[in-house]
């Protein structure tokens, strides 16, 4: 029998950023009291910039965020500055499995199996991208441990924080720009024109940008590639 | 992988080197493999009173945050400082130069729950 997860559909859900971060983590304390894995659907109305776990605060131009009316908070997970608003976040909790299965890369790859059938289905063929890129202080711009790409292009980057014996992984599905980018608001941002080739996102593919079908479409990807029984609960 | 006989490892991937009533205490081999690119150590500060598998650092990769726990309970008196600007020590000589921090033990009868090199070459080879 498929093991039953929880899920979580957030996408109607009002939080500023400090509260879906803390509604992650909130995700990952449940598991870590013995409740099923969860995953989780949500947006960030108003935009948010989120810095990786500890990221410098000197890399955020403060008054540009201002400007822009974006919010800025820092993730529990790792990685770089992350611009949210045009995107579709997920976030899974699970405990990771015994031995090899259970290691940072496979649990990567394991989830990235139900995104990439979650997005094959919307006609968007992305493939696992492992590898570290050039530094930058922008997420998109470098190469986390999981990118989901489209041809050498980034539609998805991931991060994880594993504690208290959780794996607690988000990530960020590109739906549509926005009309500012990363560049706008990380100080020494770097170029948007690279930023902008090395992204693509729903959108710009011709595949679905509505929340609720992207994320409908991921869910039955979880079920059918990850063999998971998802229900709300 | 290198398992060095003289230390004693936790299963959450920690080692423990004892020295009289110190335990010095970094990451496997295994782990840091796991981990990948080391980036950042948040250290605990001296002084910090810790609990055996209670977490009491982070290690930020490439690719993920983790946290490191205490494999013995008692009192941080001495960190790695030099992690704070060379964190890929962890990566390149994990028992050596890429130790975390040193516990003054609060109870040395806690060593005897933890594993000895061939047992955890066990644990990590068998799973």
């Amino acid at each position: 029998m498929a093991p039953s997860w929880r899920l979580v559909d957030d996408l109607g859900t009002r939080r500023d950023a400090a509260g879906q971060m803390a509604a992650d983590l909130a995700l990952a304390d449940s598991v870590a009291a013995g409740g099923p894995p969860v995953l989780r659907g949500y947006r960030w109305t108003p935009p948010a910039l989120t810095l990786g776990r500890f990221q410098s605060e000197a890399d955020v131009d403060r008054d540009a965020c201002a400007r822009w009316g974006v919010e800025v908070v820092t993730r529990p997970t790792g990685g770089r500055a992350l611009l949210h608003g045009g995107d579709l976040t997920y976030a899974v909790a699970l405990p990771p499995p015994a031995g090899a299965a259970g290691t940072v890369d496979a649990t990567y790859r394991w989830i990235a199996g139900g995104l990439v059938a979650g997005l094959a289905a919307l006609g968007v063929e992305a493939a696992v991208a492992c590898g570290i890129g050039p530094g930058s202080a922008v997420c998109l711009v470098t190469q986390q441990g999981a990118d989901l790409r489209v041809g050498d292009r980034k539609v998805c980057g991931s991060a994880q924080v594993r504690r208290r014996g959780v794996v607690l992984q988000h990530g960020s599905i590109l739906l549509e720009r926005l009309d500012f980018d990363e560049t706008d608001l990380v100080t020494g941002g770097g170029d948007r024109e690279r930023l902008r080739r090395s992204t693509v996102t729903l959108g710009e593919l011709g595949a679905p940008t509505d929340p609720a079908v992207v994320f409908a479409a991921l869910v039955q990807g979880f079920r059918e590639a990850l063999d998971v029984d998802l229900s709300l609960r | 992988m290198d398992y060095p006989e003289h230390l004693k490892y936790s299963s959450e991937h920690e080692w423990v080197a004892v020295d009289g009533t110190r335990a010095r205490i970094g990451i496997t081999d295994y782990a840091q493999d796991a981990l990948g690119d080391v980036v950042f150590v948040s250290l605990p500060a001296v002084g910090t009173p810790v609990v055996a598998h209670a977490s009491c650092a982070e290690v930020e990769s490439t690719k993920s945050v983790s946290e490191i726990y205490a494999p013995v309970s008692g009192e941080v008196v001495e960190v790695n400082a030099a992690l704070e600007t060379a964190p890929e020590q962890v990566n390149a000589d994990p028992y050596g130069d890429g130790w975390i921090f040193v516990v003054e033990l609060r109870d040395p009868a806690e060593l005897d729950a933890l594993m000895d090199a061939s047992a955890y070459r066990t644990m990590v080879e068998e799973a």
